[in-house]
């Protein structure tokens, strides 16, 4: 224990703890350009369908969007956050309406087309204000370290404070190389998703690394407290409607994202469409937001621009413990992890004290958040060198020009592109699993899960978790044992480059790491994942381990080939065979 | 595309065997200038020559578009080539690919007509040209393609899958003639295992032949075959409709039929009671199915995939089983 105590982790030097200003960047003068980009993006939409298919369209969107208001209209609380935004959304598609049902001599349907474009392309454009954001980088790192010292009352006078940031909040990874890239091109930053916590706190990772804000897209639902709201709306984050489902909708939405792509303007999405169910890392991205990033690439070369390039930064969040575990492994056992494009899934809105209580419990239990910044791709997938040069294989550098550039001429091929953008989709699932920092909790509740796994073998995955308590109660020494063969897979894995090991797992012995592991694992659910007692170990909610554990599937470790419907290394772009 | 883009293109040929070569006086037809690379000097000194390429086809007058060269500098010196069709056999493709990274530009659509996986890793020639060209857009050719019936002008058919429309639409562009048509399939892995997979039935069908057992055997042989390719390539990805088509039927029709095939020829000889060794000797090359046969089989274990035929094709090749026994363990097994 003694280990523990002294040794302090900190993040990587490249990550500037100390107060310092905003880096200057596209976004700076974003109400400037505000209206320019809304107004492309309605002309970009318009040129996306023919004069044929508005009505069709507009239909479609009509019929979408009453079930969505009815729907949400009867959501009685939620409605009440957002009374103002569909109100306007009612006026809009009544205009809409009575519009369609007079003949095309009467009403015009390209005009009714661009009203309800236009209405859209002013809902998802997002805000950006210096002075809040300056305002939020000031306060923010005070109240952490306020918060992260007020958790042992002894220290909660400013002279007394010892605890710092840096060893709660550790970044890691391609850090200057992405701030180099930065200023050659456009980043697009895909991080995975866990936890309505993400966006904030990759948001101020960003401002850390002394990179210019990035503009974000941001699910309603954390538009619905005011105060938040006020904060996220005023920091570059857009908005997307998941209930919005019209195929209107969506090219509105792309078109924004390939707009302020253009202007240079950072961003971060989310691939994977939402917070991933599973607790695992993420393999299937969606493409249709990843893509304008290609499109954005091209018109920036057709347009001969100085900084064409859009560059891919993946990056992954380790957590000990996701707030939303519970409900969102309940619901991916009752979907059996389908969810479809946008779907409208239940996202809960972000509750204040929720958020709070993450950030309590963060500094008080002297738990860490473990994030790093993987190598960034290009538009293909291919690895970008300190220079923003694509490298290919064998030593050879790629001018991404050659690339989109068929029968002699450069411009955008839907099919091509669309294959491209697979592949990227694919490389990104491929970076996440190799840039996954492995917590000791992870560790501790894969081994576990291992090791009843292979006592209940020829249970499926349902029975299997409504193991009774005695049945999951195992000797401590047994469990001890496991995790060392646990262990050794994961150090060999990590030394063959598949994955990267926190630096407790690197460091501490096995007592400790497994002493580490099991206090911070999910701590702050009510039923304890793990718990030692006496010679024993049990858990006391069998889904929540199995959400931990996932963190640790799609490397091929587990001792049942054919777990999850999936065949060992099923398509799997490392090789056959392993 | 620009209409005349293909006409006004150079394609380089890499692989002077019998199928390169027919693949390259095809292209002539559409193409304004042709490189095949050849392995050696000589080849190509006589290659430019005589206008045969007298080691695998004596009889067949190459169109004067043709031109042979023996280094990958030669054949780029003039500058980047709009298409590069990869016809080497499977072996050296890793190993030759690395050499050949530094010529391209990114531009090229690159072509395989390599009917074989890499040894151990079982990965497709797809792939491995992936991992080690700097190419993305790549298609593979495959189909009932004997080359001696190409080159004498017999109507044909060919498959070009890729996962671009536009490679599909460049290998039409380039190797339509009035005697070979080119379909389109997006299903590249099918039609990739399809020319890998039925190498090892050829080898069945010729052992079965040399025993003359008939029709109804060899049928049963070849559906109970195709079962077994179906069974593999799903479990890989590949679609069971690309099996019924040209590359995966088609080719094995032809294949399992012909005594110009080396696959069947290996097949037979081990059926008329010769060990591998002596096959191959008389052959002077191995053929691509005796490998296959080994890595297939041992993939198939891992993943329990039920293919008794490739099972015994292996055991087969190895001496475990003789001619009488494969067929009682095989065909009986029906």
């Amino acid at each position: 224990m003694s280990n523990l105590e002294t040794l302090k982790f900190r993040s990587d030097p490249g990550v500037l703890f100390s107060q310092h200003a905003m880096a200057p960047g596209a976004i700076s003068n974003f109400e400037a350009i505000r209206s320019k980009v809304v107004d492309s993006v309605v002309e970009r939409t318009m040129n996306d369908f023919s004069p044929a298919q508005y009505e069709m369209l507009l239909g479609e969107s009509l019929f979408s969007e009453r079930r969505r208001i009815y729907k949400q209209k009867n959501a009685t609380l939620e409605y009440l956050f957002i009374r103002k935004r569909i109100k306007a959304d009612e006026k809009l598609w009544k205009k809409v309406q009575q519009g369609l049902l007079k003949s095309v001599v009467e009403s015009d349907r390209k005009k009714l087309m661009r009203d309800a474009v236009t209405h859209y392309a002013d809902e998802i454009g997002g805000h950006f204000s210096p002075k809040v954001y300056n305002f939020t980088t000031r306060t923010l790192p005070l109240a952490f370290n306020w918060l992260l010292n007020a958790a042992s009352l002894k220290r909660i006078a400013p002279w007394k404070q010892v605890e710092m940031l840096d060893t709660r909040l550790r970044v890691y990874g391609e850090i200057e190389h992405l701030q180099r890239l930065s200023q050659k091109g456009t980043i697009l930053l895909v991080p995975t998703h866990q936890s309505n916590i993400d966006s904030v706190l990759i948001g101020y990772i960003i401002h850390l690394m002394q990179l210019p804000p990035f503009a974000y897209g941001a699910g309603l639902n954390l538009f619905t407290n005011p105060v938040i709201s006020y904060f996220m709306s005023n920091l570059g984050a857009y908005t997307v409607d998941r209930q919005k489902n019209s195929p209107l909708y969506k090219s509105v939405l792309k078109n924004y994202s390939t707009e302020i792509l253009k202007r240079g303007v950072h961003s971060i999405f989310f691939p994977a469409g939402g917070r991933v169910r599973s607790g695992a890392i993420e393999t299937h991205v969606k493409l249709g937001l990843l893509g304008t990033a290609l499109q954005a690439q091209i018109e920036n070369y057709q347009e001969n621009k100085p900084n064409p390039n859009v560059y891919i930064v993946p990056m992954t969040t380790g957590y000990h413990f996701v707030l939303e575990a519970s409900s969102l492994i309940d619901e991916y056992l009752e979907q059996s992890g389908k969810h479809k494009f946008m779907a409208t899934d239940g996202d809960e809105p972000l509750i204040l004290w929720k958020f709070l209580k993450f950030f309590w419990k963060l500094f008080s239990q002297d738990s860490s958040v473990q994030v790093r910044i993987g190598r960034p791709l290009d538009v293909f997938g291919n690895f970008v060198d300190e220079n923003g040069r694509s490298i290919g294989p064998n030593g050879t550098t790629i001018d991404p020009k050659s690339w989109l550039t068929s029968g002699g001429e450069l411009k955008a091929d839907t099919q091509r592109d669309q294959q491209y953008i697979v592949g990227l989709g694919k490389k990104i699932g491929e970076r996440y699993h190799r840039e996954n920092i492995v917590l000791t909790s992870h560790l501790c509740a894969y081994s576990y899960f291992r090791m009843l796994r292979k006592t209940y073998r020829e249970l499926d995955l349902y029975r299997f978790l409504r193991l009774s308590l005695s049945q999951r109660t195992v000797l401590f020494s047994d469990f001890l044992a496991e995790a060392v063969s646990c262990y050794k897979l994961v150090r060999h894995a990590a030394n063959r480059g598949e994955l990267f090991l926190s630096e407790e797992l690197r460091v501490l012995k096995l007592e400790d790491w497994i002493q580490d592991g099991l206090r911070q694992l999910g701590m702050f659910h009510e039923s304890k994942v793990m718990r030692k007692q006496d010679q024993t170990l049990y858990t006391e909610d069998m889904n929540l381990l199995y959400y931990y554990r996932n963190r640790l599937t799609g490397y091929g470790f587990d001792p049942l080939g054919r777990d999850e419907n999936k065949l060992l290394g099923e398509f799997d772009e490392k090789g056959f065979l392993v | 595309m620009k209409k005349d883009f293909w006409s006004k293109s150079r394609v380089v040929v890499f692989g002077g065997g019998n199928w390169g070569t027919v693949l390259a006086n095809l292209a002539t037809r559409n193409c304004a200038e042709v490189l095949v690379i050849v392995r050696t000097e000589e080849q190509a000194r006589s290659v430019n020559s005589t206008k045969t390429n007298s080691e695998y086809l004596p009889d067949f007058k190459l169109s004067d578009k043709i031109k042979a060269v023996s280094t990958f500098d030669k054949a780029f010196e003039a500058g980047p080539a709009q298409a590069v069709i990869w016809a080497i056999p499977s072996k050296p493709t890793r190993e030759q690919a690395k050499l050949m990274a530094k010529y391209f530009t990114g531009e090229e659509i690159l072509i395989h007509a390599t009917k074989g996986v890499e040894a151990g890793t079982l990965k497709r020639m797809s792939t491995v040209l992936k991992e080690e060209i700097p190419c993305p857009r790549i298609g593979v050719l495959s189909g009932p393609n004997l080359a001696h019936e190409v080159a004498r002008g017999d109507p044909a058919g060919t498959i070009i899958a890729s996962r671009f429309e536009e490679v599909i639409q460049s290998g039409r562009a380039i190797f339509t003639s009035p005697t070979f048509k080119v379909f389109g399939s997006s299903d590249m892995i099918g039609v990739e295992w399809c020319g890998v997979l039925k190498n090892v039935l050829a080898i069945a069908a010729g052992c079965v032949d040399s025993l003359g057992l008939g029709w109804n055997a060899r049928a049963t042989l070849l559906t109970g075959g195709l079962a077994e390719m179906v069974r593999f390539g799903t479990v890989l990805g590949a679609e069971t409709q690309t099996f019924l088509g040209l590359a995966g039927l088609g080719d094995m029709l032809a294949t399992c039929s012909s005594p110009l095939s080396r696959n069947y020829r290996v097949g037979q000889g081990i059926g008329q009671g010769k060990t591998l060794a002596e096959v191959v000797d008389s052959l002077g090359s191995v053929a691509e199915g005796v490998y296959t046969a080994e890595s297939v089989w041992q993939y198939a274990q891992t993943r329990d995939i039920n293919m008794p035929i490739t099972r015994g094709v292996y055991a087969l090749t190895h001496g475990q089983l003789s001619p009488a026994e494969f067929v009682k363990q095989t065909l009986a097994a029906y």
